[in-house]
């Protein structure tokens, strides 16, 4: 049986998300490994472009491009993807664990009736099955799952688990015409999308996060000159959320985001459990805070002690240097 | 209107969790809660009740003899009625199957409205409310940050999306998951955890729910469990030295670029 994996792709503004890539990108080494056949699935409206950007990732583009698929909504893209799923039998379904992905995949699982893994971070092939990581309980523990024979999963991954890898292959387009018809039962009135945001706060490289230490919402201008220069984003503890500071959309946390950017620096931040769990998968942790015994020195790979008021200006002169330099 | 809210009980964040010798099993210290997500679903099913002055809140929860505990936590702050399906002798984890046993559960209970949270903190997995709603064939809004009910034929909810939010119009019965932000979840009142202490709840079979044992048996599980491991363990920090904070700073930017190489 051969070891097809079917991406499911994710763009925004025109352009395929990172996390997308990264699936593509890893499941192409899978199936190079195994002689079979990497298939993205693009669901959506007008994709060509999304299509264009793909071709260089995958042995074979599946496009799905009709006027009802504009806006995502579960019902019609769970049957778009479902009946990608019949049609090109792939032995694994790849997505990211997004905010579509999580409304998404589950559905598509249960639509097929299989198995869904969701919020993995890593896969390889063991024995002719793949064997998956997927950490519990905020990352104190690290599972390996596997699926039973036969079984075709649905596995969502976390953004930022594995590196991207453009192999400028020329993937075949095919172009599927399906029949979806929308679900009656509900309706969307309306979508807000705050501010064309710079990157999704999950996909970001580079996360800048203010805690209390803060001291107040005025403070976090210079996180967002840091974070402009770094081209990543500004995230916030939930004492900082909940003081209304920041939006909920920006907390790290077991009950807001679980991130893990290569670099997350922490500044007025304590380190709370709660906290930690969201972020302490990393790959560079730097803490800021003026308490040498604040907890969130045990989690950090470099700590610097001191008064962030008098640290941040200078940080953000040095790094403008510093990305000059490159 | 009737409404049932999927309610699960999760180890507490700061519970020890050591994994067994033997690598395929954990052991988990006896400290649980109600799901933080769980809290909201609870608490707006009580206000829709309040508001409208009439209908009934069932929590129910597919969990061990343990989970009473949580289900008590509901009826504490308001929830008329409570059942566990023991999951005694079956399989706990896999989503596909709970969702299946908490469907099948609904669906012989009957129905308006569920409520569930958008995702449980021990697994984060989020799965189980979507794939509930597709095994009853009923539409679902995940991540519900506002719910206000449409002349008791539908709700109109303002929920998360990639990076914004959407209003959407749902007719019942349907599925919600609910989200931090759509509510402040009460505290008990001393007289909430007297009824709650004294309340009887009852304990169903999920085999008598029409599911083949086979299919939830302990074995029923597609996917397997390997082994656990401890996640690496970071090197201990290094405290980056300097006289003034401009030379740490610079200390700083030179070991992101030379050592971890990230700048
Ligand atoms: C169920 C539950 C869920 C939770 N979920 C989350 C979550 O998702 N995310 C989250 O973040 N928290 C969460 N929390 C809260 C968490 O436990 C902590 O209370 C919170 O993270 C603390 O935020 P903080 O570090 O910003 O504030 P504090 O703990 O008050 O820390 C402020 C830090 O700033 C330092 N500081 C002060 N002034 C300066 C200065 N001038 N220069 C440098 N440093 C300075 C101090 O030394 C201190 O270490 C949760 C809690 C519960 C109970
Ligand atoms: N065993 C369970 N019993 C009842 N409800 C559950 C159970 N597991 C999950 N849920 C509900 O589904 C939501 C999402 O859980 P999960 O898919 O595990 O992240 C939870 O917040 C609960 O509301």
């Amino acid at each position: 049986m051969p070891n097809d994996i079917l991406v499911i792709v994710e763009y925004k503004d025109g352009g395929v998300r990172k996390v997308s890539l990264e699936l593509l990108s890893r499941a192409k080494e899978m199936t190079s490994e195994s002689s079979s056949t990497l298939y993205a699935g693009i669901i959506g409206y007008d994709v060509k472009g999304i299509v264009e950007t793909v071709q260089a990732f995958a042995d074979k583009v599946i496009s799905v491009d009709s006027a009802v698929l504009k806006d995502y909504r579960w019902d019609t893209y769970v049957s778009a993807a479902e009946q990608l799923v019949r049609k090109f039998n792939p032995s694994m379904i790849f997505g990211g664990s997004t905010v579509t992905g999580k409304d998404l995949f589950p559905r598509l699982a249960a639509r097929l009736k299989t198995a869904i893994i969701s919020d993995a971070v890593g896969i390889e092939w063991d024995n002719g099955g793949p064997r998956i990581r997927k950490p519990l309980y905020g990352g104190k523990i690290i599972s390996w799952l596997t699926c039973k024979e036969g079984v075709v999963p649905v596995i969502t991954f976390r953004p930022n688990s594995f590196a991207i890898t453009n192999r400028s292959l020329n993937g075949e387009v095919i172009e599927e015409s399906l029949e979806i018809v929308p679900d009656s039962r509900f309706s969307t009135l309306n979508i807000e999308r705050g501010g064309m945001q710079k990157v999704d706060l999950q996909e970001s490289d580079f996360i800048i996060c203010g805690g209390r230490g803060m001291k107040g919402p005025e403070n976090f201008q210079i996180l967002e000159e840091i974070a402009d220069i770094m081209k990543g984003r500004v995230a916030a503890s939930r004492a900082v959320v909940d003081s209304k500071w920041r939006d909920y959309d920006d907390q790290v946390g077991k009950s807001g985001k679980t991130v893990s950017p290569k670099v997350y620096v922490g500044c007025g931040v304590s380190g709370a459990l709660h906290h930690t769990m969201g972020m302490d998968t990393s790959k560079v942790i730097v803490a800021v805070n003026s308490d040498p015994n604040a907890p969130i020195f045990s989690y950090a790979d470099y700590g610097v002690v001191g008064d962030l008021f008098e640290i941040l200006p200078v940080l953000r002169d040095e790094l403008i240097k510093a990305k000059k330099e490159i | 209107m009737n409404i049932i809210v999927f309610v699960k009980q999760v180890a507490d964040t700061e519970a020890r969790i050591l994994i067994k010798s033997d690598q395929k099993a954990l052991e988990i210290e006896n400290k649980y809660n109600l799901n933080f997500f769980d809290e909201f679903a609870v608490e707006e099913a009580i206000r829709i009740k309040e508001k409208l002055k009439d209908g009934q809140v069932t929590v129910c929860t597919y969990g061990p003899k343990r989970a009473l505990e949580a289900l008590r936590t509901a009826i504490a702050m308001g929830a008329d009625r409570a059942v566990l399906l023991d999951n005694t002798g079956l399989e706990a984890d896999d989503p596909l199957i709970v969702a299946r046993i908490l469907a099948a559960f609904a669906s012989q209970d009957g129905f308006d409205l569920i409520l569930c949270g958008r995702q449980a903190i021990d697994d984060e997995n989020a799965n189980v409310g979507p794939m509930a709603a597709e095994f009853l064939g009923i539409p679902h809004v995940s991540a519900v940050v506002n719910l206000e009910v449409v002349d008791g034929q539908g709700v109109k909810v303002e929920s998360e999306v990639e990076g914004g939010k959407q209003i959407i119009e749902v007719t019942l019965p349907a599925l919600l998951s609910a989200q931090k932000g759509l509510n402040t979840p009460r505290v008990p009142l001393i007289t909430g955890v007297m009824k709650a202490m004294k309340a009887a709840i009852p304990t169903v079979d999920p085999t008598s729910l029409g599911i083949p044992k086979e299919e939830i048996g302990p074995d029923a599980s597609k996917v397997v469990t390997l082994s656990y491991e401890p996640p690496q363990q970071r090197p201990p920090v290094k405290i980056i030295e300097g006289q003034t904070p401009a030379e740490k700073v610079r200390n700083l930017i030179k070991v992101l670029k030379e050592e971890s190489k990230v700048l």
